[in-house]
């Protein structure tokens, strides 16, 4: 009974950004700590989990589908050597993605939140 | 899960939701326009039925990633704590239900024949 | 319990900073010293970093990797020498040879170590904040 909300659209698209959020934050950790280190290239969650998900949903069977589609990470290779030894890691580039990111998490878990707060509301006939 | 499983038994298995289910007497003189209640077992039990087995899955379902997450396995702690969300959604969904229809079949007791 | 993410990761590389910060902090103070217990000037020491395997994510998926200090090198290149014979480590011909620390050169160094500490730090106090708030979820 409770699951027309669990397994709504966007509260389903919204768990699985959540967890691109979190392994995002894990990637940009692992380029800051390597900001220095000879020949080390940056990495980020691959472009085509997103692509995935969208296609997911437009398929129809987004919460049957979701839960096989884990976001991984890969080397970007997009990234462009910034210093001679071939790393590819710019400070204020990792530290503009981690706020974009940190933004990001917040919308999504005040989705999952209110979703979640709603039904509680529902429920208890509480505002509590 | 002992919680829950307590539950159904109570509700199901006995008498309170046969009580609710079962076809109305018939009274002379009056004609009940509508087909008689479901046999017993249906209607609410199965309704019942379905959501003690969804309470029972989401806090497995809970139980099984916080441990992940104890142990140190997952960096999942945000699964964690939306399964343990959902598990409690669920299980005051339950408990609701259950008041209000022990509501019911006391109020329905009380009517005067 | 890995609550916090990524916190491993800039652990290690905080502590490969600290390290850094160190040497550099001990060529600095030794910029002067013309004797060591081993006969001879200071020279300079440089640490080196390595990528240290994390966790890897199976064999089709990319891998984190943090950074640890490789080794601590000493820098061999001969340091300058002055004209001194007054100075009590003078060679016979007057000439003191000092450690080949370039001071200017160690403190870029020390900025840039302090600069990426602090983005390092910076990575654990937003992933702590993102942690905090999931606990909020539904509440």
């Amino acid at each position: 009974m409770v699951d027309p909300i669990f397994q709504s659209d966007n509260y389903v698209l919204a768990r699985k950004l959540l967890d691109a959020a979190v392994v995002r934050q894990e990637a940009v950790a692992a380029n800051i700590a390597n900001a220095e280190t000879p020949g080390y290239r940056r990495v980020d969650v691959a472009p085509d989990f997103a692509v995935q998900l969208k296609a997911r949903l437009e398929s129809g069977e987004l919460s049957a589908s979701a839960g096989s589609l884990k976001p991984r990470i890969v080397e970007d290779t997009t990234a462009r050597a910034i210093r001679p030894d071939g790393n590819s890691v710019e400070i204020e580039h990792e530290l503009l993605a981690m706020n974009k990111n940190a933004v990001e998490h917040e919308y999504l878990t005040e989705i999952i939140s209110q979703n979640i707060k709603q039904l509680k509301m529902a429920i208890t006939g509480r505002t509590v | 899960m002992t919680p829950v499983g307590s539950i159904n038994p109570l509700l199901t298995g006995g008498s309170l939701l046969n009580k609710i289910d079962a076809p109305l007497p018939k009274l002379p003189g009056v004609h009940l326009g509508g087909a008689t209640a479901p046999a017993s077992g249906e209607g609410f039990g199965r309704m019942l039925d379905g959501l003690v087995a969804t309470v029972d899955a989401k806090q497995q379902e809970a139980q099984a990633l916080t441990q992940k997450v104890l142990l140190g396995d997952s960096g999942q702690l945000h699964q964690s704590v939306i399964a343990m969300q959902e598990a409690g959604v669920s299980f005051s969904l339950m408990v609701e239900v259950r008041n209000k229809l022990i509501e019911s079949y006391q109020e329905l007791m009380r009517m005067q024949v | 319990m890995n609550l916090i993410s990524g916190i491993d990761i800039s652990a290690s590389a905080l502590a490969a900073q600290k390290t850094r910060l160190d040497i550099v902090a001990q060529n600095i103070a030794n910029a002067q010293t013309t004797r060591t217990a081993s006969g001879g000037p200071y020279q300079r020491q440089v640490v080196s970093f390595e990528t240290e395997l994390v966790r890897s994510q199976g064999s089709a998926n990319g891998s984190l990797q943090s950074v640890r200090v490789a080794q601590v090198t000493t820098d061999r290149s001969p340091g300058q020498q002055v004209y001194n014979p007054q100075h009590p480590d003078a060679s016979p011909d007057g000439l003191v040879t000092m450690p080949n620390v370039n001071l200017s050169q160690e403190m870029v160094d020390l900025i840039t170590a302090s600069r990426t500490y602090e983005a390092n730090l910076s990575v654990v106090k937003n992933a702590r904040q993102m942690a905090m708030r999931t606990l909020e979820i539904g509440k």
